[in-house]
């Protein structure tokens, strides 16, 4: 812990105001989402809960029937906009995260073997990944996420829908990562350190996990951060498009797409609200990981 | 029979263009015999040095005597065994791998940078399943780090922490870790600056004497060879032009192409 307080990362990320206040806006927007059950004043995903008749109340206002006051306002069904952005957050989040680790395990790894092995296998990955860079990713995953739609029976739709977006973005988001990954191996694989390795009769596998990957992750969590950033845009996309997180169990581009229902008719908080919620989160783990990129390249120093 | 036997040694490298491309263009294959009919042999205990300029083939032969590239004629044979031998199985393989090691021409590029110094060193002890148990692994890695001059506390260390001639040392106490029996060197010393080249040396020299370690010893520096080899090779385009004792070749060089080399090493005179 020491050595990460005396590091130059440490001390560039002091002296960094964009960095600090990005890294401050995401670390409260997580707490927010990790800690939600107990910030939030309702729980928006329980229907029991709800009152029709809070519907449509503007933020801190009395509503009309009720006289109940809400913080951010109520959307249609009654349900407290602050809380359900708490819980959208956190649908958003997680699905971000998981979309990234998945496809940061499927690029890695692709990118370590098509670098390593090369030959024909090298030619497969790297026009497969061509094919798929042709098509915008957010396309892509609704490819996937269609024919896993049609694939699930009905029952189970509503309970795998988060795992089926899960999957759909991250199967949409590996290239980066195999593109980055390949390169950097076939650096690394001309050094003699791995010649030694080899000297020893370790086999490939061996090689590329215990060698070279430890060696060629650097530039992986840029991207990673860049990314995450992207999965929460189009988990939002999707979600707004109607294939994403179902309207009982609302993510952030629910709302939004709950919202723009009412935007002409004067309810403008059900949207701007979430909107400006996904703003501060996309934009601030996009800065960060810009921030990153510029700190961690030798080059720019 | 001597300990080291390369016979009648070759690598072809295909510089063709593809298949297609020759059809189109009807040009023949082009081949680049990198290495053409090399003989030699060493004894035990000796060191034998290659020399010659860049591009006559040294680091091939040092990659097929390790094993780490397979000839394309010839045989190399270890103590009776043929190293490239299809028939050996996978285990006597292995066991004949330990008994070759090599040291790497660059202190910056043999080191993996996110590995610490003690696991390096240990790589080869559990590959071999040399000792048991973590304690007797490290015991042994200190035992090797103060051999070649360093402190067993450096294991714990990162090889950025280290000078390139503390790195040379890192490289031959890994090499040393299988208790080979022939250790390649290629241009160990190239990348160091003179002061420190002649402590790797001596320190070569010392486990030499005290394993009776036999040496292939790839160089293109004349002050290197004459100091540590028994024998040197002369390689010219792939071709061993002539063979001699260090103390012949620089009193009666045979080649002209020797004598060019012998002419091109600079010399100091302190008179």
């Amino acid at each position: 812990m020491n050595r990460f307080l005396d590091s130059d990362f440490f001390h560039d990320f002091l002296r960094a105001p964009v960095a600090l206040i990005s890294f401050c806006v995401v670390l409260i927007l997580i707490l927010s989402a990790v800690f939600a059950q107990f910030i939030a004043p309702t729980n928006p995903f329980d229907p029991a809960s709800l009152e029709l008749m809070n519907g449509f109340t503007p933020p801190l206002e009395a509503n009309m029937f009720t006289g109940e006051v809400f913080l951010l306002g109520t959307d249609d069904q009654g349900r407290d906009l602050f809380s359900a952005i708490l819980y959208g957050l956190r649908i958003s989040l997680f699905v971000g995260l998981m979309a990234v680790t998945l496809a940061m395990v499927l690029g890695v790894m692709l990118g370590l073997i098509a670098g390593y092995v090369g030959g024909w296998l090298d030619n497969l990955i790297m026009r497969l990944a061509d094919i798929q860079m042709t098509f915008p990713s957010i396309l892509i995953a609704m490819l996937i996420f269609g024919v896993a739609r049609g694939l699930l029976p009905p029952e189970l739709r509503y309970e795998m829908a988060i795992t089926v977006l899960i999957i759909s973005i991250g199967l949409s988001e590996w290239v980066p990562f195999a593109r980055t990954v390949r390169g950097s191996t076939m650096v690394e694989k001309e050094k003699e350190y791995i010649a030694a390795a080899r000297l020893i009769g370790l086999n490939r596998w061996q090689i590329m996990i215990r060698h070279i990957l430890p060696n060629v992750l650097g530039p992986v969590l840029v991207i990673a951060t860049i990314t995450f950033a992207l999965a929460i845009i189009a988990e939002a996309t999707l979600s707004f498009l109607g294939v994403g997180a179902p309207r009982t169990e609302p993510s952030l581009g629910t709302l939004i797409r709950v919202g723009q229902d009412y935007l002409f008719s004067g309810e403008w908080w059900i949207l701007l609200f979430p909107a400006l919620t996904l703003l501060a989160l996309a934009l601030a783990v996009n800065l960060l990981g810009d921030w990153l990129r510029d700190t961690l390249n030798p080059r720019l120093k | 029979m001597s300990f080291v036997v390369a016979k009648n040694l070759t690598r072809n490298y295909d510089l063709s263009d593809p298949l297609i491309v020759r059809a189109l263009t009807m040009r023949p294959k082009r081949i680049l015999t990198a290495v053409d009919d090399v003989n030699f042999s060493i004894e035990k205990g000796t060191t034998y040095a290659l020399v010659g300029e860049s591009g006559s083939g040294k680091s091939t032969i040092a990659k097929m005597a390790v094993g780490l590239l397979k000839p394309s004629v010839g045989t190399l044979i270890v103590d009776g065994k043929n190293l490239n031998d299809p028939a050996l199985a996978r285990e006597d393989q292995l066991a004949l791998r330990r008994r070759i090691q090599m040291v790497f021409q660059s202190p910056y590029a043999s080191l993996n940078p996110r590995w610490r110094v003690g696991d390096i060193i240990a790589e080869p002890i559990k590959a071999f399943c040399l000792i048991d148990g973590i304690k007797a692994q490290s015991m042994r890695v200190s035992e090797l780090l103060e051999q070649v001059g360093l402190a067993p506390s450096d294991a714990t260390k990162y090889p950025h922490e280290f000078s390139g001639g503390q790195r040379q040392r890192i490289s031959i106490a890994r090499a040393l870790s299988s208790q080979p029996e022939v250790i390649v060197c290629d241009e160990p010393t190239s990348a160091l600056d003179v002061s420190v080249q002649a402590q790797v040396l001596n320190l070569l020299k010392a486990l030499q004497k005290e394993y009776a370690l036999t040496y292939l010893f790839i160089t293109h520096d004349l002050a290197v060879v004459s100091t540590m080899a028994n024998k040197i090779g002369v390689l010219n385009k792939g071709r061993l032009v002539e063979e001699q004792s260090p103390a012949g070749l620089f009193s009666r060089p045979q080649q002209d192409y020797t004598k060019m080399l012998l002419n091109a090493a600079p010399s100091i005179n302190f008179d």
